[in-house]
């Protein structure tokens, strides 16, 4: 019995590391990461530069959607990478979160604009439908399925940890 | 006198503030939203319910609950909206599955280890 109890007191503070040890340092942690293979919920809305009517049916079958706004200071910092991953061929469409139109098209005529058009979401109510609760977030979606929902900065880490295995297990962006 | 006026500066703020953004049908679904988002969690805060927050978040929350509320929406269903959008952990009442048992039991648990533990001690003293 005696033995038993010595067994615990080791196994407790042995398990407890053993445990932390795991968590913190396991690869595929990202706290950010979501992937639920949702839809993309039905929405309308108007492009932020040539205010024409936007639908689901004009997303592209495979691309990022970006989740902006030109108050957002991450989104300047994560600025540099989109028009890295935008000269590599990937398409990049983007959300402009609570934002006025002409802040949103003067930051992209300054610093330059990684996107093919943008949503303007001037309410949110799309950015509330996928969950978004900020920006910068990102949306892998392939044939208005969202394959990785991620909250918070995309640099080079991120994308090669959480985006590319994604990609490459879906075939995309031949 | 000076004291009242001030103390009728502090009430009469809040229901200048407050309120009469969101129009109900009735009194029963104005308790069920204000019941609602005492329970649901603000996504972006660390912890508080999107009542008790202001963050564009929670207000874009809050607004989309009262919606849901007036299209006859129950609230088990408003919570599902919620949890496919911000996961489980926007509930502050999570609901007992596979991955919450450990969570809900795990402190019970834990308490019948320390006290077996107890007895085995005792009976070896």
């Amino acid at each position: 019995m005696k033995n038993l109890l010595r067994f615990f007191i080791l196994i407790i503070p042995i398990g407890g590391i053993l445990f932390f040890y795991n968590i913190l340092t396991e690869d595929k942690f990202y706290p950010g990461a979501s992937f639920k293979n949702t839809s993309v919920p039905q929405f309308e809305l108007l492009s932020l530069q040539s205010k024409s009517p936007l639908i689901n049916d004009d997303l592209n079958n495979e691309m990022l959607l970006n989740v902006w706004a030109s108050w957002c200071i991450t989104c300047r910092i994560e600025h540099g990478f989109l028009m890295k991953l935008k000269s590599e061929g990937i398409t990049i469409t983007g959300l402009n979160y609570k934002d006025e139109a002409s802040d949103a098209i003067d930051w992209l005529n300054l610093y330059g604009n990684p996107y093919n058009y943008n949503l303007h979401d001037l309410k949110g109510s799309l950015a509330l439908d996928m969950g978004v609760t900020g920006a910068p977030e990102t949306f892998l979606i392939k044939n208005g399925v969202v394959l990785v929902h991620y909250s918070g900065e995309v640099n080079q880490g991120i994308w090669d940890k959480v985006f590319l295995p994604i990609i490459q297990d879906n075939e995309m962006f031949k | 006198m000076k004291r009242i006026i001030l103390l009728s500066f502090i009430f009469l703020s809040s229901v200048s503030f407050s309120s009469e953004v969101y129009i109900f049908k009735s009194k029963a679904d104005e308790r069920r939203f204000y019941e609602l988002i005492h329970e649901v969690r603000c996504p972006k805060c660390t912890s508080g319910s999107i009542a008790s927050s202001n963050a564009p978040v929670s207000e874009d929350l809050k607004i989309k609950i009262a919606e849901l509320i007036n299209e006859g929406y129950s609230n088990k269903e408003i919570k599902d909206y919620a949890r496919a959008r911000f996961g489980n952990e926007v509930l502050y009442d999570p609901e007992i599955n596979s991955t919450t048992l450990f969570l809900w039991f795990g402190p019970f648990l834990f308490l019948a280890i320390v006290f077996l533990g107890f007895i085995f001690r005792r009976k070896i003293g």
